[in-house]
């Protein structure tokens, strides 16, 4: 076994069969923007990955020539999860797509207990072309239902083929199942490497230096907010902000100074999902501290966040 | 020509009905060539007479249909549960009645450890120690240095002291599910499913999937089976890699190795065509000795883990139904594709709403197109209902019913999981046999202990632990038992026309017992002594 100097973050992408998972995770690999992203597909079609990204086959494991690969968990999990940890060269991060029929929080919680790994949240893809037909089959309606439960985050896909109307009768829906995760419109599952991974912001200097300005970078749908402190702050009043948040905001992180606790601390939020952690005291942070904000662009993002934070000005 | 030997036995149950019993049984190269009076045998010429089971009973060698090889060299682990067992070697372990049993079996485990092995035992059953749960306190009391964990009987939960806690940082309330808290706010040292358990496992180096490649595993798996009298076993699901096909094949094909062995390929790891196509490349490896091609599919979890599927009403104390391992969209294209090219498929399904996906998969692939030279099998099969049973006739489909749960988790059943109404038509032998459906019955081992004899013992008088009779209607005779768990059961491994019975022309593959199972009385059926097995003529006493 590897020890990891920092856990490995991990993003689990549940959803149906036919919803659009493979199509989203090739798009992630094509726009994975550096980062070495490991695939493990929990499923036993095809490696589902397109052949003009893959590099190299060696037994189960596919290479891509951006760094990145792909293997299929063969139903042991166990297994899966022992060679993603002792993979080389170590990732950057692992993102798990989900049997069509799988609970995607008992995937989840195995990031929750291991120490080497970070849950980075639950994604799941909802079909919008046949969403009723799945939950109208008794044998299947539950684990749709569950999918779209615990998820952090909802994509519903292929909406350039149904109305508007349909899309938000759909929508209204899934809110009714899960009244708390951002809910997104997507069509061929592309989706921004930043909002379904979270932003880059690694422990140092130089990466946390894309968080220096205190300004909104308005990107087609999107908007990003950013705040530098150096105040302590309590987690516990962190946490009360943060759960506080519309589902407009989509994901938020950030690097503080604890409250009545030495040390950092990093937070992340998916959705409804809010993590903390210690930042491992082994190596001095010289970064700036603070946090960012991703949301749509259409739900004056600055607004929330600023009133938000108002108090911790 | 080669020598004939001939064995006497007081008496010999054939499992033909034509010649239901004999007094001797002849035997040329590895096979059965007469059975009867002396007189009768020796119109084929000389032979040499082997009286050492003058005063024995021989059965046709039993048939375990559903096992894993996991089963042997689990006893490399420390064992904690509560009923008496033996290892594959003989050596007796009496059951742990009391937590202060398992204390003093996990200290006598631990002063033969070396300084930095972990204490890993196995077999541990909450169910039978109610007082109160297994904590880490008690296993701090055994080393507050060592890490200890104690895998359940289940294997889906385990307990561990604090010294294996702190290895994957459990040392305060994280909120998380499976990571169970005691009474002081601070991880109790159980830990539920494989998400909670695994940062312990990986830092201890448990392995149960390294574990069961082993060399060893195949060697302890042969010993296990011949103590209960089993000529004939199943491994009921492996990846089966080349490296791995090989080394069974060397120790299988060594003449003290006593069973025939079957390994099923799971059909989940690889997509449905690259299944096919290894499928049928590990049929052409197989040998007198080592049988392969045949298939696992996986459709849902376990009804004591609540992760059945059911159909409406759902479990008896409302928890939410459980899990698909696959899609039943995706079970028909799977089946569909390697009954076309003649594979033969043994269907995991415990739920009767997974039957009922397992059943409307064959009925599509099967109109579609018939293939009579196949025999497919619903493995565990527990909760179908009579008309389930009919549509598995109709439709030429076996069963092996998990008969071993009656007794270790039929109270269960009744009071928690399905309700009175199922658990007293679970694992239903009289309505396969009303409705003439090919079936046999199992031990999953190492989940319930392999002994055919006991699983014959069991769909017999269908007594519970606390001695519940769980459904009259479904009790079976000792004969209809006895046909079970060797015709039976060969007919689901599709090896019925060579083992399963003892007539001309098949294997000479015996279970030889002392006791005779025919009159000793069904409620004493578990009670049946073994001498031991003879494989193709060769005898194999347990040592």
């Amino acid at each position: 076994m590897k020890t990891r100097e920092k856990p490995l973050p991990m993003t689990v992408l549940s959803g149906f069969l036919g919803a659009g998972k493979t199509t989203l995770v090739n798009h992630l690999l094509r726009h994975a923007g550096g980062r070495k992203i490991m695939v493990l597909v929990n499923d036993f079609g095809e490696l589902p990955i397109d052949e003009d990204l893959i590099a190299s086959r060696e037994g189960d494991i596919l290479t891509l020539a951006n760094g990145c690969a792909c293997c299929s968990m063969g139903g042991d999990l166990f297994e899966a999860f022992s060679t993603a940890l002792d993979f080389t060269p170590p990732p950057d991060h692992l993102l798990i797509e989900a049997s069509g029929v799988a609970e995607p929080k008992r995937i989840a919680n195995f990031a929750r207990a291991e120490p080497d790994l970070v849950l980075n949240g639950i994604v799941t893809v909802v079909d919008a072309l046949n969403f009723e037909e799945i939950r109208a089959d008794r044998r299947l309606a539950e684990i749709l239902e569950t999918q779209i439960h615990t998820a952090h985050l909802l994509l519903i896909n292929k909406c350039d083929l149904i109305d508007m109307s349909e899309i938000e009768r759909l929508a209204t829906k899934i809110r009714d199942i899960n009244t708390a995760a951002p809910i997104l419109n997507i069509t061929n599952g592309v989706v921004a490497a930043d909002i379904f991974f979270g932003m880059d912001m690694q422990m140092n200097s130089n990466e946390a230096a894309d968080m220096h300005n205190h300004g909104h970078s308005h990107e087609s749908d999107f908007s990003r907010w950013s705040f530098e402190t150096h105040a302590p702050i309590d987690r516990s009043v962190l946490r009360e902000i943060l759960e506080a948040l519309p589902p407009t905001v989509l994901r938020f992180k950030g690097i503080f100074k604890g409250g009545d606790e030495a040390g950092l601390w990093i937070v992340h939020k998916v959705g409804p999902y809010v993590d903390f952690a210690a930042l491992p005291t082994a190596r001095e942070f010289s970064g700036k501290t603070g946090f960012v904000a991703i949301g749509l662009s259409n739900s004056n993002l600055a607004e929330i966040m600023d009133e938000a934070f108002g108090s911790l000005r | 020509m080669s020598s004939i030997t001939v064995f006497s036995a007081k008496k010999i149950i054939t499992m033909n009905p034509a010649r239901p019993h004999a007094t001797h049984v002849a035997v040329r190269e590895g096979k059965v060539i007469a059975t009867g009076t002396i007189e009768e045998i020796k119109g084929w010429g000389d032979f040499t007479l082997d009286g050492s089971f003058a005063d024995k009973v021989i059965m046709p060698g039993f048939i375990e249909g559903h096992s894993h090889l996991m089963a042997g060299v689990i006893w490399n682990y420390c064992y904690t549960g509560y009923q008496d067992r033996i290892d594959p070697d003989g050596k007796p372990w009496p059951g742990v009645k009391t937590l202060d049993d398992v204390q003093a079996r996990l200290k006598e485990a631990e002063a033969k450890l070396g300084p930095d092995e972990p204490l890993v035992a196995w077999g541990f059953d909450p169910i039978f120690l109610m007082d109160r749960r297994l904590d880490k306190n008690d296993l701090d009391m055994v080393s507050a240095t060592r890490p200890i964990v104690v895998i359940h009987s289940n294997f889906h939960l385990m307990t561990a002291n604090s010294t294996a806690l702190r290895l994957a940082n459990y040392v305060g309330d994280m909120d998380i599910d499976g990571i169970a808290i005691g009474p002081d706010g601070t991880p109790s040292g159980e830990l539920q499913e494989m998400a909670a358990m695994f940062p312990i496992m990986r830092r201890l180096g448990i392995s149960l999937r390294d574990l069961g490649k082993k060399k060893q595993s195949i060697v302890d798996f042969g010993k296990v089976c011949n103590r209960v009298g089993v000529t004939t076993a199943t491994d009921l699901i492996n990846d089966l890699p080349d490296e791995d096909v090989t080394e069974m094949t060397n120790v299988t094909n060594n003449d003290d190795y006593p069973i025939r062995l079957m390994s099923l390929l799971n059909a989940l790891s690889q997509p449905a065509d690259e299944t096919r196509d290894r499928a049928l490349e590990l049929r052409g490896k197989s040998t007198e000795k080592l049988r392969l091609g045949s298939v696992k599919i996986v459709t849902d979890g376990s009804i004591q883990g609540f992760t059945a599927r059911l159909r409406w009403p759902f479990h008896y104390n409302g928890a939410p139904n459980g899990i698909w391992n696959i899609a039943p969209e995706q079970l028909n294209s799977l089946v569909a594709t390697l009954h076309e090219a003649g594979i033969q498929m043994h269907i995991h399904t415990n739920g009767d709403e997974a039957i009922e996906a397992a059943l409307d998969a064959l009925e599509q692939a099967k109109a579609k197109q018939n293939r009579p030279d196949l025999l497919h099998v619903l493995q565990h099969c527990q909760m179908a209902d009579r008309a389930q049973f009919r549509k598995m006739s109709r439709l030429g489909v076996a069963a092996n019913l998990f008969s071993n749960h009656i007794y270790y988790f039929g109270d269960k059943h009744y009071e928690l999981t399905i309700g009175p109404d199922r658990a007293l038509r679970m694992d239903a032998c009289q309505s396969a046999i009303d409705y003439g459906v090919t079936f046999t019955i199992h031990s999953d081992a190492p989940v319930t202990p392999m002994a055919p004899l006991f699983t014959a013992w069991c769909a017999v008088n269908r007594l519970t632990e606390s001695g519940r009779r769980l459904g009259e209607y479904e009790r079976i005779t000792v004969a209809e038992a006895l046909e079970a768990i060797t015709l039976g059961a060969a007919a689901t491994l599709q090896m019925d026309h060579e083992v399963g019975s003892i007539e001309v022309g098949k294997w000479a593959d015996f279970a030889v017992l002392e006791d005779d199972p025919e009159t000793i009385g069904a409620e004493n059926l578990k009670d049946v002594r073994v001498w031991g097995t003879v494989l193709a003529g060769k005898t194999h006493k347990i040592p």
